[in-house]
């Protein structure tokens, strides 16, 4: 009996080493299909956007004859770390998503990203890029990377709520926190918020409603973040969370989830949030909407805008430098961007693209376009990764004990001065 | 007359050859009893693991002596990670949550599991009791952190527990305050982890062999005797497996927190492996991450050889 | 006899009611996996939906998920790498404990270390050597790391279990004339079956349940192994994947680990005999 055992143990060890043989002798992932031309291998940390990604590559094989294929990371440190040590190796990406801000002026100084700068400004020139998003992807005067995805922060409300209560989407701040009054007196919680990921939302938001000029100097080291406009937005928040407008940062359940079954009736986030909308089965404009969260500060002239972007880049030394630039030139083209948006619901770099049946998103895209919103780039792309870190772990301490707003403040800027001594200013 | 190692067969008698095989270490029976290649039996387990743990890991060490942010060129930085660490007063809150895990997997994991172990062997159809206990382990990560996170979210269904046997916590959100999130989330890993030492346990308990066990039935013994003066040493072996395991899997303690928490809020729940990832991968300050990762390591590594020469000392000169 | 069966009852009762505890989480994951996909509620979270949808939601989850080319990898990898590691582990452990290696302990505390390093640490450079020895997004490279990470569980227990064997059960075999290897083979092997089960069905489960070195160390769909392309659709806050097909995907990428475990719940019921002749 045991020898019986063992026999058929060592044949399976056997069998599968054998087999293990065969396979390995035809490993090492080939990169091109049977088919003709070539497929390129699209590295990513948006490892749940494979679908998108994969239709993409069929329609960029039938436009141009290069295929797509998507290789997914869902941990977005992991993923960092391979593809800087990528660099390194002959396993280059192809093609790699990647994050704009001090990430990209970081791997562009070192040549190590092929420059784009004609297809920008052919971009522009057609039309197909606005102008308004260059900068978020120049260094030196040079362009790198196109636009992988585009979207504005804004706020999605539940429509049900809000009609029950006779409420519409405010205007102005004021209007903003009436809005807010009027939800917490029926006891309805108005605010998401959360301590993990992103803990820096409602920071961001309110500083750049009440000075985006010190916002935009915190990411460039020339800001403090224990100076009065900063104290002051942090005394905001935690006003706010004192008087319970906001939902248990605690809470790990899916915002969506919560937003639908009116946990929360307002959940500020990016408009890439439409795919989870979509997924819970809600329709834009019929079960939840989207505005534009009003500045704190009603002298500015402009609205601020959060504005989240990550590029699309391709290699200096890619495998094949040539099929890279194309598809990234393909890739910016209503022919792409169009079924891109459309699939997920979200916002495209591309002004000629619209999105279908969701008039609020639209219209923050003709608006965006047309240069009525002062964009500023998010939070987690402009701040650097050592002052970012420690910043999302002050947030999350913050919100648990709001009344620790200087120590936390106090925390980052040790960050923040530690990072800029040894940095040259200058995203 | 109480015996408190186990009964040994008296060994037939063997040709001086190899009788002094047996005797030293240095015998010239050495060869005769254990053949010419006892090396050959060792060399591929020491060459697969020093190829492909030990060598990455000097790049490691390597780094903890620089300034590497993962991408620029590596400047040399000499002992400072490693002196900063010592001011570091996140890393003290991360040790200290650690020996929190250290204490509480060698109690929980180890304890339950031997618990059901001993409660279910023997016994008819124990196997299928076991099974509950087992197949924890069998689900994957995620889907276990997603229903965890429905368990321990504020109001969530421990609090409701809580409040319904009138116990402290009801309203306290279980993962916001430190020391208690460390402590919950050594409850989640203890779910999760109790099969495998059930397993050795079990794996234990049947090589147990008869003889003794019938003799102090003579001497009669019974229930927690019998436990306490036969099964208990009998089961040292794996005992020494289970609880050095879970020394070396508590201490480098990483998938429960970063799935749960992250290691917030406001890093008081990170523990050695959590501080090495965020400041080298989040951070990106592979240098100092590195120092953590070397002090970890070495940590690891003093005690596992600490609680192992101990154990496996006493055991020596045993078989024969 | 009554005090027997007092005894037996009240270790049931105990197990029942433990055993109740632990599956209770289980329920829980179940019952969610099997709502309607835009059906789930945290605040009702126990009940059962009105359908049984976990058929549709796993369905989904395969198809959004791209799982049937990862599988046969996975398999592979699970199968052989802790067959390979159970069987480099007890040619170590056998030769510690019945060779009597000469610095035994030193050997078994160098093939022990392995499991000091935080793997996490281990990414980078091993994808660096990888790329260089062209076993990046190669079977045979998965198979090593997994095989190399597996060896020193697999070593400690068998090193354990063979000090639980007599002695003399080798100095006999040695007396009529065998060889250590078809000792090893024949005798000490046949003798540790249960050891190896249970070292086989937890290693098989780590290595299936990997995440981190199967997404650093390849990128092929057909050398990628499962939990790269499970987990992109249950963490990724982009992806707004309903709970309920999240679990339905963890439940069903949990088959092959539960099914092995019910399969070699048998091994564990018989007691041994480890040389008492």
């Amino acid at each position: 009996m045991r020898r019986r055992m063992r026999n058929v143990a060592l044949g399976a060890v056997a069998s599968v080493s054998v087999l293990a043989a065969i396979a390995g002798c035809g490993s090492s992932g080939g990169s091109s299909s049977a088919t003709t031309g070539v497929t390129l291998k699209l590295y990513n940390d948006k490892g749940a956007w494979s679908p998108y990604f994969n239709q993409l590559g069929t329609m960029s094989k039938k436009d141009i004859g290069i295929g797509m294929s998507p290789v997914g990371y869902t941990d977005e440190p992991t993923y960092q770390a391979f593809i800087q040590a990528s660099f390194h190796t002959n396993k280059k990406p192809d093609l790699f998503t990647w994050q704009t801000g001090g990430q990209l002026a970081e791997i562009a100084q070192l040549h190590q990203v092929a420059n784009t700068t004609s297809i920008w400004q052919q971009g522009i020139a057609d039309g197909d890029l606005p102008k308004g998003l260059e900068q978020y992807y120049t260094v030196g005067g040079q362009q790198y990377c196109v636009p992988l995805n585009v979207a504005y922060w804004g706020m999605f409300y539940n429509k049900a709520i809000f009609t029950k209560y006779g409420l519409t989407p405010p205007t102005n701040w004021t209007q903003f926190m009436h809005v807010a009054q009027v939800l917490k007196s029926h006891g309805v919680t108005p605010f998401y918020e959360t301590d993990v990921l992103f803990s820096f939302v409602w920071f961001e938001q309110l500083l750049a409603g009440t000075d985006p000029q010190v916002y935009e100097q915190l990411s460039t080291g020339k800001a403090s973040y224990t100076s009065p406009a900063v104290v002051n937005v942090m005394k905001m928040w935690q006003t706010m969370i004192n008087d319970g407008y906001m939902s248990d940062p605690a809470d790990k359940t899916d915002p969506s989830v919560m937003l639908k079954n009116g946990q929360v009736a307002m959940v500020p986030d990016g408009s890439w949030f439409n795919t989870s909308m979509t997924q819970q089965n809600l329709k834009p404009g019929v079960d939840y909407g989207y505005f534009i969260i009003p500045n704190v500060n009603p002298s500015l002239p402009k609205t601020s805008v959060i504005l989240e972007s990550g590029p699309l880049c391709s290699l200096v030394n890619a495998p094949d430098e040539a099929a890279s630039m194309k598809y990234l030139k393909w890739w910016i083209t209503p022919a792409a961007q169009q079924p891109w948006s459309s699939a997920r619901g979200d916002a495209s770099a591309n002004p000629k693209v619209s999105v279908t049946g969701d008039t609020d998103l639209s219209t923050v895209m003709k608006n965006a376009g047309a240069g009525q919103y002062n964009l500023l780039l998010r939070y987690f792309e402009a701040a650097p990764p050592p002052v970012l870190a420690a910043a999302l772990d002050a947030f999350g301490a913050f919100m648990v004990h709001p009344n620790s707003y200087m120590t936390q403040l106090q925390t980052i800027q040790q960050a923040q001065q530690t990072y800029w001594s040894s940095h040259q200013a200058g995203s | 007359m109480t015996t408190r190692t186990p009964l040994r067969l008296t060994p037939p008698r063997v040709p001086a050859a190899l009788a002094a095989g047996r005797r030293g270490r240095r015998g010239h029976g050495d060869r005769a009893l254990f053949g010419r290649f006892r090396h050959g039996y060792i060399a591929p387990g020491a060459l697969i693991v020093a190829g492909l743990l030990y060598l990455p890991f000097l790049w490691t060490v390597y780094l903890s002596f620089t300034n590497y942010d993962g991408l620029t060129p590596a400047t040399w930085a000499g002992f400072a990670n490693y002196r900063a660490l010592l001011h570091d007063p996140a890393l003290l809150t991360s040790i200290r949550n650690t020996l929190i895990w250290v204490a509480g997997t060698t109690l929980l994991p180890v304890g339950l599991g031997l618990l059901v172990a001993v409660l279910s062997y023997n016994l008819r159809g124990g196997a299928w009791l076991r099974l509950p206990f087992l197949l924890p382990y069998a689900f994957s990560g995620a889907g276990i952190g997603l229903v965890w996170g429905v368990l321990l979210s504020p109001g969530g269904t421990i609090n409701h527990l809580l409040g319904f046997f009138h116990l402290p916590g009801a309203s306290t959100p279980l993962l916001s305050y430190a020391p208690l999130n460390t402590i919950v989330l050594i409850i989640a890993m203890t779910w999760q982890q109790i099969g495998v030492n059930t397993l050795l346990f079990v794996v234990g308990l049947q090589s147990i062999p008869r003889e003794p066990i019938e003799a102090a039935k003579i001497d009669g013994a019974s229930g927690w005797s019998m436990f306490r003066r036969v099964i208990w040493p009998l089961l040292t072996p794996l005992t020494t497996v289970v609880v050095g395991l879970a020394l070396v899997a508590s201490l480098k303690t990483f998938d429960v927190v970063w799935v749960a928490t992250q290691g917030g809020p406001g890093r008081s729940s990170e523990t050695l492996a959590v501080t090495m990832y965020r400041d080298t991968f989040v951070a990106d300050q592979y240098g100092y991450g590195s120092a953590v990762a070397v002090l970890l390591t070495v940590v690891t590594g003093v005690v596992s050889v600490i609680y192992l020469r101990q154990q496996l000392a006493r055991r020596e000169g045993l078989s024969g | 006899m009554a005090r027997r069966r007092a005894i037996t009852g009240t270790k049931v009762l105990v197990l029942v009611v433990l055993g109740l505890i632990w599956l209770a989480p289980a329920y829980l994951m179940v019952v969610n996996a099997a709502r309607p996909a835009g059906a789930y509620n945290p605040a009702d979270a126990w009940s059962p939906a009105g359908s049984f949808e976990l058929l549709s939601n796993m369905r989904r989850a395969w198809d959004d998920a791209g799982l049937g080319q990862s599988l046969g990898s996975t398999v592979l990898y699970s199968v052989l790498s802790p067959a390979l590691a159970i069987l480099i582990g007890a040619l170590a452990g056998f030769s510690i404990v019945t060779l009597r290696l000469r610095h035994g302990f030193a050997w078994f505390m160098l093939i022990f270390g392995g499991t000091v390093f935080p793997a996490q640490m281990l990414l980078v450079p091993l994808f660096i050597a990888y790329s260089r020895l062209n076993l990046y997004d190669s079977r045979p490279g998965l198979i090593l790391i997994y095989a190399a990470i597996s060896v020193p569980f697999a070593a400690f227990v068998m090193r354990n279990f063979f000090t639980g064997v007599a002695f003399s059960i080798f100095e006999a075999a040695r007396l009529d004339g065998a060889s250590t290897a078809r000792i090893f083979w024949r005798m000490y092997l046949p003798l540790s079956w249960s050891a190896l089960v249970a070292i086989f069905v937890l290693e098989f489960t780590f290595t299936w349940n990997d995440l981190l070195f199967g997404m650093t160390l390849s990128q092929s769909p057909g050398i990628r192994p499962v939990m790269p392309a499970v987990s992109a659709l249950q963490s990724d806050v982009y992806a707004g994947t309903p709970v309920p097909v999240a679990l339905a995907v963890g439940l069903l990428v949990s088959i092959p680990a539960i099914a092995l475990f019910m399969a070699t719940q048998r091994f564990f019921t018989r007691g041994l005999t480890l040389g008492q002749l």
